[in-house]
């Protein structure tokens, strides 16, 4: 895969987009009656469904309560049909089980847990459809979740991927962008005050580039948010229009 | 934001078949780069000129077959279309960077319109439909919204090669003509000969390609994959081919420069012996070999061979054997233009049948034979042909190809000097308008003058300095000046370098400066010279001639007058006026205190003559006397004093031919290259401690141990003990090595130790470690060339850093950051290379006029042809000998190819008899029936020198030994100065004479000819056939026969 020109000279990236798009976000939420809070959300041909539970009171062992704040419990995984060859183990992996660790580190900070004291909100968000940026997917449609379920947070949490190519930070990675060898920064930030709430990278970067992409990464995650708080804002009309009825 | 929709590709990955979905967004906006957009699109870079008469936009397949057609600059208002621009990716990387440098050329009047995002242009494939199909149809979509984005103004040419899809679009009612490629050529451009010739020969290559017998003749290369895990687990080695220059059939190294740190077996590289093993791998190619077991190992061959490489009984003298492999699979193609010779046609060739197709010989003997497929073969038999190599299947013996460009009747000295630039890959256009309207003005109705505005900008240097050149004599590009003057009583030295502004003229990413860049240097051949920069630059403006306003770029040192220890430094942009514009053997004659003619003192009265001729006087001895002083202190650092014509191309403080010549060395001339080198020497520190990563250096790598092996020897014959291990060692040893009777002995052994050096080389400072900077031959730990901007690429890259960091220190904001790392390394690789070819281009011009010269003369009568020549090297079955008279190297046979050897009488004559020859380290003993004689190295000997012709490629001399005592001449030995530029005047009337001659013959030839064809009545095609054979000879005598036949 390496001669695949990712930035043409022309700025278009593969798939048309330019370096600042993001991709096509479009977002559902409740969409399961069981669940407290449940959300649908597809960023480009990334899909994923994030469920909320709780909170409630800790099931399994009760050890692990805390007398302060409540525990979040978050579980990633990713369908068996979520990528283009059959993945064999849906959950469970290494991978998966970083991914949980770090959507949970994520709500932490954002979730404001200390009104919850010795009780748990379970996070499930599940892969549909993979293609680049899964983290980032997951936390956005757990925010659409978290805020269906009625779970007060300080701010919605937001996520976007970002990679540098030719000098220039590319916003929103698709898969073929991410296995062409471009160093990745997976960001999740408070937009309204600006805050991070996690950030993440493993591949080799001067550092002298580090602050121009986490300027595009927080610039691209503002993008995330209005996208975000128009399909809350349309949800809430709509159930006011159907509570009315 | 962006109007978004989705596609579905199908896509396959590492063999297995996989379905892959992909987003492809695409939006109203795109931009279109044309002067006529009425819709505002955002253009901005090169647009397309709305002055044509038609925009064309060509096929995927028209691209990917006929990229170079498309090159041409002729062909203006190309539109590539991004589908086309994919195919041609998926046909090789190389393919698509070249359209990447073309569409980034501004010379060149095309486009890219990216029609697959562009809303209205984009076309699904639809299922079942064919890539080529659905591509056609992409660009034909393309060429429609074209044509309704600029309303109609502008008509739109679609090119295919691809007849049903002619027939299916013309009918469709879009307002875009669509034709086939061929008789798009021919209708819109009938003029372009090369346009045509190049279609033709690719068409028929193709078409060749198609009918392929299938029989092996090579092993399949391995792919890509293999190879790089091979690669990565060491069962294969990856490196450079390297065809031996001698033996080009048979021995090819393989080399890697990271090879030896790993395993010190391959040090001396991989051998890679026979065409079977080489795998259709060509001389340059980045290739991966496999080692053969140990059993199978072999030797290199160490004996002389004659001039054609003929088949040797294969034992006899080789080396002990090294490590042998075979190619198992190419990495990167490194092919470029070659220039052939088409052989004349005789019957005994085998291809007659087959007149399509030519085994044309390559001008490079490491290239193979190249076969062209071609309807005039007849036309061009012994002419050099540019061709370029298509493919090489493993079922065929020979590379395809076609032809490109023909220069010219083999043997002629236009088409020599040509084949020479392009074998280099030298191109040297003529600067094109839109360059030249860059270039202030300087006519005499306007002459050009100090801006004010700039002038206060700089310090002014004009009244209170004085400032002189020294340069050859008639040189026009003065780039250096120099100054010297007292201050504060005395106590202080000022010595101050003066370099020409040429950034001043040239900005950054002008089309000047493109150009300039490309070259890279200005090319010096024998007997004219291509300027890096136009001429109202190279030779006017930028130049320091005596007596006018120019701006400058200057160093100026305070030095303590006793110690000469440097107390301050200045660099910075000055206004200066040239007083004296001397020449090596003026000032060196002022020097020496002897009566001489300063012309710029000619006209003044004799007291104030006196006066000036005495303050020029003082300046040059106390410019004299630092310069000897610094001289000194590089010494005490183990600089190096080489010779050789290597060695001077490579300082190459000299602006002229005449750096080639063995010329009297004047202290003059060192005093003015130290100066130099001191200059480089602070601003390579200035600009390295402004900026550590990214400033241009220039380093000489210490040389590696083994290979001073031959000169140790050759020093140990005679005595002296060559000590290599540091350069100090190395340049006292050297100083030792004098042998009171021969100066020639020490000047040998400088020039073998040269010889033995790697170049010395550009780099980015942060593509290498601090401790590799070190210039081993001058002794310095950071240098950079600075001194001659006009003429060298990498002068003005540094003067840009120079004057930002200048900028920098000033607190100042540089208006434009120096280019990374990254890019500044490419950027020295490839002056770097420039400069080789550049040297190479210089040494074989002056070989060719070496041959031009001997050619005329009879070896057995004319004194001049024989000389005296002195061995420096051994070999199995003759001596290396070197003529200084005329600077030749060459090998002289000791054994004929009839094996008999040469003999000496009583009276050192040699005379050719059967025998044996014998090769002991210092000397070489022949025997035969008459008695024995004995080379020694150093030894003085007569040889006769003749030129050897070939057809294809350059001609040598050839050196016979006729005497083994030194030559005593019938005329003493001329300065060889005289000699040399004598050689090139006369090569060059001698070749006027012969095209005068040839115009003259030409016309009454061809009509004798004319009146032996078939056809009584000269046809039309005939006459334009002759045409244009003559066109290739000489355009008068064409002017002449078509006034003379229609």
């Amino acid at each position: 895969m390496a001669g695949l020109e990712l930035l043409t000279d022309q700025g278009y990236r593969l798939d048309g987009r330019k370096a600042t798009e993001l991709r096509k976000v479009q977002a559902r939420m409740g969409v399961f009656a069981q669940a407290d809070g449940s959300a649908y959300l597809e960023q480009g041909n990334t899909k994923a469904l994030a469920v909320v539970y709780g909170p409630h009171e800790m099931r399994g062992s009760r050890s692990r309560a805390l007398h302060d704040r409540a525990v979040i419990n978050c579980q990633y995984s990713m369908a068996t049909f979520s990528t283009a060859e059959r993945k064999r183990r849906p959950h469970g992996d290494r991978k998966s089980t970083e991914m949980s660790l770090h959507l949970k580190q994520t709500f932490e900070a954002a979730v404001m847990t200390q009104l919850f004291p010795r009780s748990q909100i379970d996070i499930y968000v599940k892969i549909l459809q993979s293609d680049g940026g899964n983290y980032s997917v997951c936390v956005n449609a757990a925010t659409l979740a978290v805020i269906d379920a009625g779970i007060p947070m300080r701010d919605y949490v937001c996520a976007c991927t970002v990679g540098f190519v030719d000098e220039t930070p590319l916003a929103d990675l698709c898969h073929a962008e991410e296995g062409g060898g471009v160093s990745s920064l997976a960001l999740a930030l408070l937009p309204r005050g600006g805050q991070i709430a996690l950030v993440q990278m493993d591949a080799r970067l001067h550092q002298d580039h580090l602050e121009t992409l986490i300027e595009a990464a927080m610039t691209a995650c503002k993008g995330v948010s209005k996208v975000l708080d128009g399909v809350v804002r349309q949800h809430l009309h709509e159930a006011s229009v159907h509570s009315r009825e | 934001m962006i109007k978004t929709e989705k596609v579905l590709h199908l896509k396959s990955s590492r063999g297995r078949k996989v379905r892959v979905v992909r987003e492809h967004y695409l939006r109203e906006r795109v931009p279109c780069f044309s002067s006529l957009c009425q819709a505002g699109c955002d253009n901005d870079g090169k647009v397309l000129p709305g002055d044509l008469t038609h925009y064309v936009v060509p096929d995927a397949e028209v691209v990917v077959n006929f990229l170079e057609v498309l090159e041409l600059t002729e062909l203006q208002g190309v539109v590539f279309t991004q589908t086309a621009c994919q195919a041609l990716h998926s046909k090789g990387r190389r393919f698509y960077n070249r359209l990447k440098s073309l569409l980034r050329d501004p010379r060149h009047d095309c486009v890219l319109f990216a029609n697959e995002f562009q809303e209205y242009s984009y076309r699904p494939r639809e299922k079942g439909e064919s890539q080529e199909r659905w591509q056609s149809r992409c660009v034909y979509a393309a060429a429609a919204w074209y044509y309704h984005h600029l309303a109609g103004m502008m008509s739109v040419v679609m090119v295919t090669e691809d007849q049903e899809a002619v027939s299916r679009f013309s009918s469709l009612n879009s307002g875009v003509f669509v034709i086939s490629f061929q008789d798009y050529l021919q209708n819109f451009w009938p003029g372009l000969q090369a346009a045509h010739e190049l279609y033709a020969s690719i068409s028929q290559a193709l078409q060749e390609k198609e009918a392929e017998d299938s029989s092996r003749e090579f092993s399949e290369h391995l792919p890509a994959e293999v190879l790089e895990a091979g690669i990565k687990s060491g069962r294969f080695i990856q490196g450079t081919l390297n065809v031996s220059k001698h033996r080009a059939q048979n021995e090819a190294l393989v080399t890697n420069e990271g090879l030896s740190s790993k395993n010190p077996d391959l040090s001396g590289g991989v051998l890679v012996f026979g065409s079977k093993s080489r795998n259709r791998a060509v001389h340059g190619d980045a290739v991966a070999v496999e080692l053969l077991p140990r059993s199978e190992w072999r030797g290199k061959v160490t004996a002389l061979t004659e001039g054609q490489a003929e088949e040797k009984s294969g034992e006899d003298g080789e080396t002990k054997p090294m490590p042998t492999g075979r190619v198992v699979g190419i990495l990167q193609r490194n092919w470029r233009d070659y220039v052939v010779t088409f052989p004349p046609r005789d019957g005994t060739q085998n291809q007659s049948r087959n007149s399509q197709r030519i085994l044309a010989v390559p001008w490079d003997r490491r290239i193979p034979k190249i076969r062209i497929s071609t309807q005039q073969a007849d036309a061009l038999q012994d002419h050099r042909v540019v061709v370029r190599i298509d493919s090489w299947p493993s079922t065929s013996l020979y590379p395809n190809g076609h032809s490109v460009r023909v220069l010219g009747r083999a043997g002629e000295l236009e088409t020599e000097v040509q084949t020479i630039l392009l074998e280099n890959c030298i191109h040297v256009a003529p600067f094109s308008e839109a360059q030249l309207r860059e270039m202030p003005l300087n006519s005499p109705e306007q002459p050009w003058s100090v801006d004010p505005v700039e002038a206060g900008r700089r310090r002014d240097l004009r009244e209170t300095h004085l400032v002189f050149s020294i340069d050859p004599r008639g040189c026009e590009d003065v780039d250096d000046t120099l100054s010297v003057r007292r201050l504060a009583g005395g106590r202080l030295l000022e010595l101050g370098v003066h370099i020409a502004d040429v950034t001043h003229f040239v900005s950054e990413g002008s089309l000047t400066d493109l150009e300039a860049r490309s070259r890279a240097t200005t090319y010096y051949l024998a007997d004219r010279r291509y300027d890096m920069l136009p001429g109202v630059l190279s030779a006017d403006l930028c130049s320091l001639l005596g007596g006018v306003d120019r701006y400058a770029v200057s160093v100026l040192w305070e030095l303590d007058a006793q110690s000469l220890a440097v107390t301050s430094v200045w660099f910075g942009r000055t206004l200066i006026r040239s007083s004296y514009q001397l020449h090596y053997e003026l000032a060196q004659a002022l020097l020496n205190g002897e009566e001489a003619e300063v012309p710029e003192l000619a006209r003044l009265d004799p007291a104030e003559r006196h006066a000036k001729l005495s303050e020029l006087t003082e300046a040059l001895e106390k410019l004299t006397h630092v310069a000897r002083h610094l001289r000194a202190q590089r010494d005490r650092g183990g600089a190096l004093e080489l010779e050789g014509v290597e060695v001077r191309a490579q300082l190459d403080e000299e602006k002229n031919i005449t750096a080639l010549v063995p010329r009297q060395p004047l202290e003059v001339h060192e005093t003015v290259a130290e100066c130099m080198i001191y200059a480089n020497h602070w601003v390579a520190r200035k600009i390295q401690e402004a900026f550590p990563y990214q400033a241009l250096l220039r380093r000489h790598p210490s040389p590696r141990q083994e290979l001073f092996r031959p000169l140790v020897e050759t020093g140990r014959a005679r005595g002296f003990a060559i000590d290599t291990r540091t350069n100090k060692a190395l340049a006292d040893s050297l100083d030792r090595a004098v042998d009171p009777q021969d100066p020639l002995v020490n000047r040998l052994l400088r020039m073998m130790a040269t010889q033995a050096m790697s170049q010395a080389v550009y780099f980015s400072t942060g593509a290498q470690p601090e401790d590799q900077f070190y210039h081993y031959g001058l002794a310095l730990d950071r240098y950079t060339h600075f001194t001659s901007p006009i003429r060298r690429y990498a002068d003005m890259v540094v003067h840009r850093l120079l004057t930002a960091a200048l900028l920098l220190e000033q607190g100042a904001e540089p208006g434009k950051t120096p280019a990374g790392n990254k890019d500044l390394e490419e950027l020295s690789e490839h002056i770097n290379n420039r400069n080789r070819a550049a040297q190479r281009a210089q040494k074989l011009s002056v070989g060719l006029f070496q041959c031009l010269f001997f050619k005329e003369r009879d070896p057995a009568t004319d004194p001049r042809c024989v000389a005296d020549g002195v061995i420096y090297a051994i070999r199995d079955n003759g001596v290396l000998v070197f003529i200084p008279e005329y600077g030749v190297k060459g090998p002289v046979y000791m054994r004929n190819k009839e094996g008999q050897v040469a003999t000496t009488g009583p009276d050192g004559t040699c005379e050719w008899q059967s025998g044996s020859v014998r090769r002991y380290p210092d000397h070489i003993v022949t025997t035969s029936g008459c008695g024995s004689a004995t080379f020694r190295l150093f030894d003085h000997i007569t040889v006769r020198i003749s030129v050897l012709s070939t057809n294809c490629h350059a001609d040598t001399l050839n050196l016979e030994v006729i005497s083994n005592k030194p030559h005593c001449g019938p005329a003493p030995p001329k300065p060889g100065s005289q000699g040399r530029s004598q050689l090139v005047q006369e090569v060059v009337r001698l070749a006027e004479e012969a095209q005068e001659k040839a115009a003259q013959h030409r016309p009454k030839l061809s009509r004798e000819e004319r009146e032996y064809r078939q056809s009584r009545t000269p046809n039309l095609y005939s006459i334009l056939e002759e045409i244009r054979e003559l066109a290739l000879m000489d355009p008068d005598a064409a002017a002449r026969v078509c006034a003379a036949s229609v």
